[in-house]
């Protein structure tokens, strides 16, 4: 080969390369669904939709750290609401996420005027931590814990089939039911027990 | 570097530098088309995922509810990568060590081509300085101030421009360049 094609062979790999890492890295996420996605099917039903965002008093960590043993760390918390036409609540969705050592995992949580779980999904893994838990969403497993409120099981099993699981897919299993836990005690503290508090009734309309 | 040169090295280790090379040279494409997918190649991207998040309503400071009605068109259609302190944590020691390394290797194989120490030193640097940019970068976005965003992708591009370089000149030097005669 000579020298001058080469030499542009040579730059040519090289420019083909460069424009490698010109990108923030990030752990490779796997992304099941977006929000309005999850909103869409979650809050079906509703016809009008409205944000409510909830900053949380000392009292109400500690309350919820008694609970559920969730210590909340964001600065508020986001709940998206589904009223239909008369202004009442059809329901209420909150995302949740546990930082693993694996990566995050995010939850979908839905729930109705009674601050009951409606509906729940996984939104966001990692590429190591899917394998894992896909047995569990191939099963579902999230509307086990559909009708419960927040003193509910929310724990895998006695399910046949549910001690055969891989240990890992038992503790994402676990970490799973537990966001749902924290949606659900996360309703009750930031709405019942403020709407209690100010005289109203324990589940408020939104 | 003490009488040792690129273009004087035997040939299995011009063949074990050149896959090297080539290797990270792969790595980076993927690192490249993993980030365009999940986050984005744009400033306005990496700070849509590593930005705290605002309020969607008027919650002020010290407020304890704030409620507004909205349309669904205004959540976000597409899934987005949220990077949030535990993970920026994680991907910060984990990247930090991993380009550390890559940046090390690639300035091994460099400082033994027979560029002068200025530009030598001027160009084994880089690597290592778009690292410290990239994750600062990512860092300053989340804490300081969400338009140095900017940081990231500079620092991922003065990485890439430092592999570019150190590979280019490396080939070149391992199978092209022809020794002068004594």
């Amino acid at each position: 080969m000579s020298g001058p094609r080469s030499r542009t062979l040579a730059v040519v790999i090289a420019l083909l390369l460069f424009a490698g890492p010109a990108a923030a890295h990030i752990t490779p996420p796997v992304l099941l669904a977006s929000d309005r996605e999850v909103l869409t099917s979650s809050l079906a039903g509703a016809r009008k939709f409205f944000v409510r965002e909830v900053r949380l008093s000392d009292a109400e960590r500690e309350s919820l750290r008694r609970q559920v043993g969730w210590k909340p760390d964001e600065d508020f918390y986001r709940f998206y609401l589904g009223r239909n036409d008369a202004g009442a609540l059809v329901a209420a969705t909150v995302f949740l996420s546990e930082f693993t050592i694996h990566g995050p995992v995010r939850v979908a949580v839905s729930l109705g005027p009674d601050g009951r779980v409606k509906d729940a999904s996984v939104v966001e893994l990692t590429e190591e931590t899917y394998p894992w838990v896909k047995p569990l969403i191939d099963q579902n497993f999230t509307q086990r814990y559909v009708g419960q409120d927040s003193r509910g099981q929310f724990a895998l099993g006695p399910r046949p089939g549910d001690a055969g699981l891989e240990g890992m897919t038992q503790f994402y299993g676990q970490v799973v039911a537990s966001l749902i836990q924290r949606g659900a005690a996360l309703y009750d503290v930031a709405f019942g027990k403020r709407a209690a508090g100010a005289g109203g009734t324990a589940r408020p309309r939104g | 570097m003490n009488g040792i040169t690129l273009s004087r090295l035997p040939l299995s280790a011009k063949v074990f530098c050149s896959l090297f090379l080539l290797g990270i040279g792969l790595g980076n494409l993927a690192a490249l088309t993993q980030a365009a997918t999940a986050v984005g190649l744009s400033p306005r991207d990496v700070q849509a995922s590593l930005a705290p998040d605002a309020p969607m309503t008027h919650l002020g400071h010290g407020q304890m509810s704030a409620e507004r009605e909205i349309n669904l068109a205004e959540v976000a259609a597409t899934a987005k990568v949220w990077i949030r302190t535990p993970l920026l944590i994680q991907t910060s020691h984990t990247h930090l060590f991993g380009q550390t390394l890559i940046a090390g290797l690639l300035g091994l194989i460099f400082l033994f081509c027979s560029l002068g120490d200025g530009k030598k030193t001027a160009i084994v640097a880089l690597p290592f300085l778009g690292t410290v940019l990239d994750i600062g970068g990512m860092w300053l976005t989340r804490f300081v101030w969400p338009p140095l965003a900017s940081l990231v992708l500079a620092g991922g591009a003065l990485f890439a421009l430092g592999y570019a370089l150190i590979t280019t000149i490396s080939l070149y030097e391992l199978w092209l360049r022809k020794e002068a005669r004594p």
